[in-house]
This record gives structure tokens, sequence and C-alpha cells, in this order.
């Protein structure tokens, strides 16, 4: 049994990490050295050490749940109670296990990435608050507790993606994700509150027990719920918050595979997984888990279709998974959504790393001027192929295995099962898309930016880290086939490993979405391999269709240019013609400019004349006392 | 809650037509040829009290002046402190007495100062 | 005997003549500087030791010294404290009148330690003036153009305020006969219901009082005044009544509302609701007028009006629990602990980049974390707070309020004063980004004296003790709030 003071350092040595790196490292210490990145490194590996054992403790453990004592950080007389509480059951150990290994193979890969930036230590300081506000979120055991390291995270990803600020297109990126984020925290907030106000409690065990009792129920409950998953919306870029994710590309590769397997988007599912019970007893809120699910995983496959930088393709498809597990958790329970995260988080950690590595040879993100990589970068091409065998749910990879289970849960709401097995094979098609065009065919001369004319395979602490998580994403899958992920987090049944294993032959349902994905692999290698079908007359043969994806359904433009330009901004703030229409481009720009204009229309009545303040205050009295006469 | 301003109300009437009433009369009493109309110069003269001023009025005043004013007005009231003192210091007794010292030190310390910073002299 | 619960007041007022006496005397005013801050340390130490014990109201009912007052005298005693020490090399700007600037500063600390005891409107009502017209002086003290008109300003409409707190007193003394807050209530809770639903005259003393004191808080609509003296006055008087006025406000408002109209129901809850729709107003207009100012003083002029607005929230949660719970009193208490340090923080931060700049534009600002990290690093960390993030005592303030406030169904005004703190976010932040990825006018560095670090890590210490333990605080703050009733 593990002690429980260990399971606080897992999330505070990161934390220490960032301190010493932040306030000794970076103002000490010079640039060329790289000994920021091996404390993160250090810290991390300990980290992940402890989580394991804290995994096998949980295993072993009476319910699966370690008691952890809590200290009482702020007590409210008559009022609230803020325990500094842990929760560790099943959940949190095995996300504890994902989101330490998967951050500590990034920063060795980044070793090799940022080598050479000048924000290199920056790039540590901030990864490490970034790995320590994830654990903590994992950890927390009330909802304050969580809603402050939801934010952290929320912090953290709007400084890593606009890592590089001085470019505009990295400012603008994170300041989306952070105002796009905050749409859904503010739900998030609505929900802990509505939750509060009618229970006096913030513990989530409490909450738990409460819904499970039934004492928690009604429209109370479902409103709490739907607040808390428009947080998870928000966080998991679900529809239809989605828009921030494909721009949270102009990160460094690394901070991208991070944020898109096991940190951040991943908060929101765990999120909805953390408070299940609550949504279990309300199934309105369940229903709306699975249809939002459904649906964006559908939407953003489609968008993934015609995608022709790799890196959005790969956040395509991250929504699209995301979707999935939405839909996982909504038809089938935590085991079945938070298995797949777990399996997702490894093999897209990867295609990142492969689309990082792929970057760093050919000096572009866009597929079209890649192709012919398979020989110039063998291990590259080798993982980034398991990866892609993975997500397209090939037996007997990972992949396969959780979004088995995610279809035939579906089953029960015939429409979402429909869409989640158009999805299964437009995934198989869009990553094999990317496959071909990056690795099949001929070098196609890379980017301006290109190093040579031949490019190499990456530096070992790059490959190394992508051959690790390429054996979790052929094995990790495995875990399941005998049901005991399933037991451990609260359901299914358990039995032998061989059986498991060749289990799905003998039903349709897995021959079905194995025969989709088939065919979508064989369209890709028709299209772009072979070539036996131009690429360009399927595009104006669906012409319509191509657009509207190409265009990503015009979301973009909605929210920018009618939601904000128009509504906020004349609706609300009238005499728009004065507007200057520079000081809007994008949704940041548009929603602060408003607010100037606001301001300085209110600053017109601050003249500096007295008698006129004097005559305000006089207004004021006259206002409360009318005020009071008439309504009080 | 409304109805107690009723009498308030009827009041302001009642105000307002006095002061009409008032106004009227000698208007209409002029009109009616009741009244002569002689005017000259000191009757048409805006009414003040007193006389005419000599020169502006807008006349600059020396600045030592308002510290003379003000350090007088500190004596002022503290005479009108020591007078009912003084007559009940037997009833008081020694916690008054010291009471009283203490306003006067504190007003001494307030002369003190003034001396120092020379709002005395004249320049 | 009574005058030994009055030795803080007497030790601060003899202090106050020693330092005009020595200042006649005296060359070197460095020593002034010494004199003044052993006078609070004394009082502080004196109020500290009479800390937590239950002393009868003093100067027959007039002057209550309960741990309320208590707590409110060590909160101005400490403002003055970091005040004065921060001003130590700012008064090398003044020509003159050094030895009255402390001197002033004192009376006014000690006007405003009355203030926090008096529970007798008159005691009120003198105090409140010794506070005021100290201020008036200190405000006009730099002597040019914009200090003198921020003070004639402050004067007029300060004056302007108090004849409207005078004429509320008036009424409410002219309908219950009494000046003393406990026998007001009495006389109120006595009265059958009939006659006090049908008499004006106590409501609109009310209001009239709240527009007295709202003057002294900077609550909308009696805010005119803040940014215009806020931006003239020097800076360390500038943080002066950005806090402890405002604080000294709070506890005269909570003492007066507390022990005379608490009760009955419908009376509280009739002023819980005009507090509810300051601060939703005061929240909303202070943080929209912030946004588009370019003078640092005036920004958090503005936010000082915000932040008002957030503390009003708990007044409104202690009209709506009709003093049944703790919770908005203690919360008020405890926010205006963390504000202390949290704008004191931020003022000697800019203090300390304004001296040596000689300006207090924002785009001046630029490069700081460069220049001068330390103290860039506590003006980031005073912002922070005053957004109201974690770790900072500001985040544990706004929860501490805003919980006691959703307790009392005032859900709606929560969720405007979540809007508000995100609005607010973006202002503050600017101020941080600038000093961090601006480019410096020059690479000269800028250095402080000792003073001045000694107050800025004090005031950051008080940010983050606050803000990650804040429990210690938050018994202290609820213990306070148990108000005695006389």
């Amino acid at each position: 049994m593990i002690p429980y003071q260990f399971i606080w350092l897992i999330f505070l040595l990161p934390f220490f990490s960032f301190l010493i790196i932040a306030f000794f490292i970076r103002p000490f210490v010079k640039q060329e050295s790289r000994i920021a990145g091996y404390t993160l490194i250090a810290a991390l590996s300990i980290s992940l050490a402890l989580s394991v054992w804290t995994l096998a403790s949980v295993m072993t453990a009476p319910n699966h749940e370690l008691p952890v004592p809590v200290i009482n950080w702020v007590v409210i007389e008559g009022g609230v109670t803020l325990h500094l509480g842990l929760l560790v059951d099943a959940l949190t150990a095995v996300m504890l296990v994902v989101v330490t290994f998967v951050s500590l193979m990034i920063q060795i890969y980044s070793q090799g990435y940022m080598r050479g930036d000048p924000g290199y230590h920056r790039y540590y300081a901030w990864m490490s608050l970034f790995t320590m506000s994830m654990l903590g979120l994992i950890v927390a055991g009330n909802l304050v507790f969580m809603f402050v390291f939801w934010e952290l995270v929320g912090l953290c990803s709007y400084l890593l993606i606009g890592f590089w600020f001085h470019k505009p297109s990295a400012a603008n990126a994170a300041k989306k994700a952070f105002i796009v984020t905050r749409v859904g925290d503010f739900g998030f907030l609505v929900g802990i509150l509505i939750l509060y106000m009618n229970t006096g409690t913030f513990d989530i065990a409490e909450l738990h027990e409460l819904a499970i009792t039934g004492v928690l129920a009604g429209s109370v409950l479902t409103w709490g719920a739907i607040g808390i998953f428009a947080g998870a919306v928000g966080k998991s870029a679900q529809f239809p918050l989605h828009t921030w994710l494909p721009d949270a590309m102009e990160g460094p590769t690394p901070v991208s595979a991070l944020i898109h397997s096991a940190t951040m988007v991943s908060a929101g599912v765990f999120l909805v997984a953390r408070m299940f019970p609550l949504f279990e007893n309300s199934p309105a809120a369940l229903t709306t888990v699975a249809v939002i699910g459904g649906v964006t995983a559908i939407f953003a496959a489609s968008m993934g279709l015609v995608a022709n930088d790799i890196k959005r393709v790969l956040a395509y498809s991250t929504i699209s998974q995301l979707g999935y597990m939405m839909l996982g958790l909504g038809t089938g329970g935590v085991a079945i959504g938070i298995f797949h995260l777990f399996n997702h988080a490894f093999f897209k950690a990867l295609l990142f790393l492969g689309a990082g590595s792929v970057n760093h040879a050919t000096g572009t993100f866009d597929m079209r001027l890649m192709g012919g990589l398979r020989r110039m970068m063998p291990w590259t091409y080798a993982t980034f192929v398991i990866a892609s065998l993975s997500i397209a749910g090939i037996w007997p990879l990972s992949g396969f295995w959780s979004k088995d289970e995610i279809v035939i849960s579906a089953l029960a709401q015939p429409v979402l099962f429909v869409l989640a097995m158009i999805t299964v094979f437009m995934t198989a098609f869009y990553m094999f898309r990317a496959v071909f065009m990056t690795f099949g065919g001929e070098y196609r001369g890379g980017g301006p930016e290109a190093h040579d004319s031949h490019p190499h395979e990456s530096p070992n602490v790059m490959v190394v880290p992508m051959v690790a998580l390429a054996v979790l994403a052929v094995f990790s899958g495995l875990w399941n086939v005998t049901g005991h992920f399933g037991a451990l987090l609260g359901h299914g049944e358990t039995h032998g490993f061989f059986a498991g294993l060749f289990h799905p032959f003998t039903q349709v349902l897995p021959w079905l979405s194995l025969i989709l994905a088939g065919l979508g692999i064989l369209l890709a290698y028709a299209i772009y391999d072979k070539k036996w079908v131009s690429a360009e007359r399927l595009g104006r043969l669906f012409r319509p269709l191509y657009s509207l994806f190409l265009h990503k359904y015009w979301l973009d433009e909605l929210y920018e240019n009618v939601i904000v330009k128009t509504v906020l901004l004349r609706g609300l703030f009238g005499s728009f013609e004065r507007f200057d229409s520079r000081g809007v481009d994008g949704v940041v720009n548009g929603v602060a400019s408003s607010a100037i204009y606001g301001g300085r229309a209110l600053r017109r009545m601050q003249t500096g004349q007295l008698q006129l303040y004097g005559l305000f205050m006089g207004i004021g009295i006259l206002a409360i006392i009318f005020a009071i006469f008439f309504f009080g | 809650m409304i109805a107690n301003y009723g009498y308030i109300g009827l009041f302001l009437i009642a105000v307002v037509l006095f002061t009409l009433l008032m106004v009227t009369i000698p208007i209409a009493l002029r009109l009616l040829g009741l009244v002569p109309d002689k005017p000259n110069p000191i009757k048409n003269a805006v009414f003040e009290c007193g006389m005419e001023t000599i020169g502006k009025t807008w006349v600059q005043f020396n600045f030592h002046y308002y510290f003379y004013a003000l350090v007088f007005l500190i004596l002022d009231v503290l005479v009108i402190f020591l007078y009912p003192w003084a007559v009940s210091l037997r009833v008081l007794g020694v916690s008054g007495f010291i009471a009283v010292l203490v306003l006067i030190t504190i007003v001494l310390v307030g002369y003190l100062y003034a001396w120092k910073k020379k709002v005395l002299e004249w320049k | 005997m009574n005058l030994t619960l009055f030795i803080p007041e007497l030790t601060l007022t003899v202090f106050a003549i020693l330092v005009i006496l020595l200042d006649l005397f005296v060359r070197q005013k460095r020593v002034l500087a010494q004199v003044s801050i052993s006078g609070l340390v004394i009082a502080g130490v004196i109020t500290i030791a009479m800390w937590g014990n239950s002393f009868p109201a003093i100067f027959n009912n007039m002057l209550a010294v309960d741990n309320f007052a208590l707590f409110f005298k060590l909160i101005f005693l400490a403002v003055a404290f970091l005040v004065i020490l921060a001003s130590v090399d700012y008064t090398s700007r003044f020509a003159r009148f050094q030895g009255e600037y402390y001197a002033l500063v004192l009376l006014s600390t000690l006007g405003m330690m009355l203030m926090a005891g008096a529970a007798d409107l008159i005691t009120l009502y003198i105090s409140l003036e010794l506070t005021s017209i100290s201020l008036y002086a200190l405000v006009g003290f730099l002597k040019d153009g914009k200090s003198t008109e921020a003070s004639l300003k402050y004067l007029l409409l300060g004056a302007i305020s108090s004849a409207v707190l005078l004429y509320g007193m008036a009424l409410i003394f002219g309908f219950t006969g009494k000046t003393q807050l406990g026998e007001i209530a009495m006389v109120i809770q006595t009265m059958p219901a009939q006659t006090l639903l049908a008499s004006p005259a106590l409501i609109l003393g009310m209001v009239l009082l709240i527009a007295g004191f709202g003057f002294k808080i900077a609550a909308v609509p009696f805010q005119m005044w803040v940014p215009d003296v806020y931006e003239g006055a020097p800076t360390p008087i500038t943080a002066y009544l950005s806090v402890a006025s405002k604080a000294a406000g709070f506890a005269i408002i909570l003492r007066v509302f507390f022990s005379a109209f608490g009760q009955p129901e419908w009376l509280s809850l009739n002023w819980g609701m005009i507090f509810a729709v300051l601060a939703a107003i005061g929240m909303t207009l202070g943080n929209i007028m912030a946004i588009p100012q370019t003078n640092i003083k005036r920004l958090l002029g503005y936010s000082s009006i915000a932040q008002a607005g957030y503390l009003l929230i708990g007044l409104a949660a202690m009209g709506f629990s009709a003093g049944a719970d703790t919770a908005g009193r203690s919360g008020i208490l405890f926010f205006l602990a963390s504000y202390v340090f949290t704008n004191m923080g931020v003022f000697i931060a800019i203090i300390a980049i304004s001296t040596k700049l000689n300006s207090d534009q924002i785009e001046d600002y630029a490069g700081m974390g460069k220049r001068t990290p330390l103290v860039a690093l506590a003006l980031t960390l005073g912002l922070i707070s005053l957004i109201g993030m974690p770790p900072a005592a500001g985040f544990m303030a706004k929860f501490y309020i805003f919980s006691a406030a959703v307790q009392h169904n005032l859900l709606w005004l929560v969720i405007i004063a979540v809007i508000n703190s995100v609005i607010s976010a973006y202002y503050y932040l600017r101020v941080v980004k600038v000093m961090w990825l601006g480019k410096p006018a020059s690479e000269e560095k800028i250095s402080q004296s000792g003073t001045l670090k000694l107050a800025l890590v004090l005031a950051s210490l008080g940010i983050l003790l606050l803000g990650i333990l804040p429990g210690y605080v938050m018994r202290l703050a609820e213990f306070a709030a148990n108000m005695r009733l006389y």
C-alpha cells in the first residue's frame, strides 16, 4: 500500500520542478545548458514510478479506493468547508499513469525538438506547470480545488500555444483557445454553484453519494450535470466549442502532442467520468453527453477528410476521438470512455510526435509538400503506421478494443450507432490519406525552411520515446481483453486472455467495423498511393460537400463575423459606424474592443467638472429613494 | 405611505397661491389706477441695506488675516470650554482638572507650532 | 476605567503631537518617520494585547471596544505602517511640510480607529470628519496643479457627502429620538410594524446614510471623485485612501447597519437589496471604465470602485441573512484584510517604479520585468490577487464573499461578479503584459531603497500567506465579526 504522502508528491514534484526552473535555472543558468529539461524529466520519472505504485495499490485495495486524510484548508463558520483532500480511486490511478507516462515521453522528445530555442527554459517551466495542473486536476477531491487546477490547465495551454508569441498567428490561436474554453468554464462554474446551492458541499465523493442515494435529483441534478458538461465541452473541444483546437497547432509540436493526448482535452472527458454518478442518475444529461459526443465524432472526422496540414488532420481526429469517448461515456459508462482515453493517449501522442519528427526533417506541416519519407525516415514511418492502424481500429491493436466497446454500447441509440459506424470508415480513410501523402510516393521538396533536400531520421532522443509509445499503442488495449480494466472501473466481467482475444471474431459488429475500416484504408490507398482515382476529380464531384468540409462548416466565420462582430458589437454597443474595423480581427479582439468602446463612451461622463459630480450624487440618491418607494 | 405626503402637497399649493396673490395685488392696484405712478432714480434703485459700495468688491486680503482669524478661533473655542469648566471645577475634581490641562496643552502645541512657523509675524 | 481601553488611540494622539513638536526642532526629517512608525507599532502591540477580550463600550456607550473594532484598528495601523514606510523616499519631493505629512497620516489613522469603534452617531460623525479633514490636506500635498485640484474636489464633494450624512442622521434621530446605535435599534424593534411601514423618515434616513458612507467607500453613484483624486494625490496617499479610508467606511456601515438596522427582517432585506444593486452597478461600471485608462493610478481608481462593488456583495449577503449568520460580515473582514496587502503591494510597487520614472503612464512600464524584476514580480502578484486568481489572497477573499452570497440566494449577483472578474482580468493583465513583454525604453536598472523593499516584501508575503494559508486570518475575521450589540 502506498503511503498517502507519496500521492501528494506525484503532483507536487512537477510543481517543485516548475519552481526550480522558474526561479533558479532560468535566471541563473546559461541558455545552452539543458538542465531544465533534465530537472523535469527526473521529477516526472519519479512521479511515474509513484503513479504505477498507486495503481498497483488501488488494484488491491478494497473498493479500489485509497483513503487519504484530508486537510481542512478553508473553514468558513456556518458556511463552506474546503478540504484539501485527494480522491484516489481506480479512475484517478489510471489517469495518473497515463498523464505521467505520456508527459515523460514528450519531455524526453522535447530535449531534441526544443534544442537551441531561445525560450528553452521558459518552455520547460510552463511544461512543468502544465503537467502539475493536470495531475492536480486528476487527484482533486473537491470541485473548487478541481476548478482551480482546471483554470491553471487553461492558463498553461494559453501560455504554451502562444509560446512563440512574436508570431501573430500563435498569439491569436492562444487567445482563441483561452476565450473559447472560458465559455465552457463559465458553464462549469455555474454548474458547481447550482450543485453547491442545493447540497451545500463541494466534495466530489459526497456529491456522488447524494446522487446515488437520490437525494440530489430532478432538474437540479440535470442542470448541475449539464453545467459541468459545458465545461467539458469547452476543454475537450466538443461541438460547438471545438473551434479552438485546430488553431492550437501554433505552439511547439510536443505541446500539441501533450494537449491532444493526455492533458487539456482529456480533462473534459475525465471530468465527466469523475462526476459520472451525477450523469448516470440524470437521463437527460447522459443523453446530452452521448448526442454531443456522437455528433462531434462524425462532424470532426468529416473536416479531417480534406485538411492538408498534417497537424490539422490529427487535430480533427482528436476532436473526433474525443467525441467517441463522450459517446462511450454517454451510452456505456466510465470504463468504456476512459478505456478509449487510455489507449488514445498513447497513439495520439505518438502521431503528434511523428508529425513533429516529419516537420523536423522537412520544415513543413503541409502534406502536399512531403511524400516519399518511407525510406528516409523508417522509424518515424513504422511508428506512424502503427499508430494509424491503431486509431483506425484494426485488430489486435489498442484502438480496436476500445472503439469496439464504444460501438457496441452505442447500439442502444440507433442513430448514434450509425454515426459511429460512418466515423469508423472516415477515420480509417483520413488517417491513411495522411500516411500515404506523407510517406508514400516521391519526395516533393519540403517547406521553404527545409534543412536540405534529403530529409533525415530524427535523433535518437526523439526516436526512443516514439518507439516506447508505439509499443504501448500496440499492447495497451490488451489490458481489457480479459475485462480487468472494466472491472477495475466498476463494471464488466472478467474472462481468460485468449478467449477475450479472439472473442470479437465470433460477433457480427466487430466484423462490420473491421470491414469498414479496411475499406477506408483501401480507398485511401487507391486514391493517394496508387492514384487510381484522382483526388481532384472526386473533389469536383462532391464540390458542395468538399467546400463545406474545407471551410469547417463556416463555423469560425459564424462565430467571428455574425456573433461577435454583429450581435455583440452592433447589437450591444450601438453606434457601430465609428467603430474601427481594424480593431476586430478575431473573437478576442472583437470582444475586447467592444468593451473598450463601451468604456470610452462612459469615460465621457467623467468630465472633471465638480458640479456634474455633485449632480450625479444627487441623482443617485434620488434614484435610490425612488427605487425604494416604488419597488420596496 | 405616499398618502402622508398629501399634507405637504396641500401646503405647497397654498404657498404657490399665496405668492402669486402677493405679486398680483400691486400690479392690479396699479392697473386700476388706485396707486400714483411717479418714478424717480432713488425709487428705481435696487434696494440694498446700507449704502452704495465704493470701489471694486473683489478686494484681495492679505492671507495673514486668515492665520490670525484661525488662531483667534482656537482661542475662542478654548474659552467656551474653560468657562463652564471653571464654574463646575469643584464638582469635577482632579480628573476634570487634568482633562482640561491636556486640552490646554494640545492647544498650546498648536500655538507653539504657529509661532515657530512664523504665523504671528507680520510681513 | 475607561481610559485604559482608550490607550491605543491616546498613544497615537501623543505621537502625532510629538511629531509636530519634533518637526519644529529637528533638522533631520527621517527621524519623524521613525517616530511615527514607532508610535504605530506601540499602538499596534497594545491593540493586539487587547484582542480576544470582551470589553464594555466606553464613554457612555459612545465608543465600542469589541473585537470587531480591534480588528479594524489593526488594519488601519498596518496600512499606516506600510504607507509611512513607502513614503520615506517619496516625501523628499515635498520641499516643506514633511513633519505635517506624518502627523496628518497619524491623525487620520486616529480618526479611522475611532470610526471603527463609534457606536453613536455623534462620535461617528466627529471621527469621520477628523479622518476626512486630514485626508483633504494630504491629497493636496504635492502642491502642483493636479494635486491641488484633487484636494479641492475631494474637499467640496466630501463636504456635500458630509451634509447628506448629517441630514440622514438628523432624520434617524428625529425618528427614534436616540443617537446611540443600540438604543436606536431598541426603538425600531419595539415599534409596531404598522408605524414603521407608514413612516418614510426611517427609510429616507437610511438611504441618506448609505449615500454619505457610499462616498467614503467609493460606491457607485457616489464614486465620481475617485479617479481624479487618485490621480492627483501623492501616490502613498492614494494607496492610503484606497485601502484605509475604504476599510473605515465599511467598518462604519457594518456596525451601523448591523446593530441599528439589523432587525426587523423586512428592513434588513430592504437595505440588503440596495447594497446588492449598488454592488452590481459598481462592479460593472468600475471594470468597464478601467479598460480604456492609460494612467495606472486612474486605472487603480476604477479598479477600487470595482473592488468596492465586490465588498458590497458581502453587505448584501449580510442584509439578506438578517444578521442570522456571520459569513457575510466575516467575508467582508477577510476581503478587507487581503485587500490591504494586495492594494498596498500594488501601490508600493507603483511608488517604486513611478518615482524613478516620473511617470504614471502604463506604457512607460514597458520592460520593467527586466529593469527591476523583483518589483515587477511583486506588482504582478498584486494584480493577480486583484483579479482573484489563486494562489493570491484575492482568490480566497472573493471565494469567501461569493460563497456567503450564494448561501443567501444571491446567485444572480455572484454570476455578475464572476463575469466582472473575467472582464477585470483583461486590464490587469495588460499591465502585466506590458511589464514583462514590452520593450524597455532604456536598459538602465532601477534600484530601490531598503525601506521600500521592506514594505514590498511585507505586502507580498501577506498576499501569499492569506492566499495559501487563509485559515488563521479567517478565524480572526469570524471572531471579530461577532460584533457586540450595545
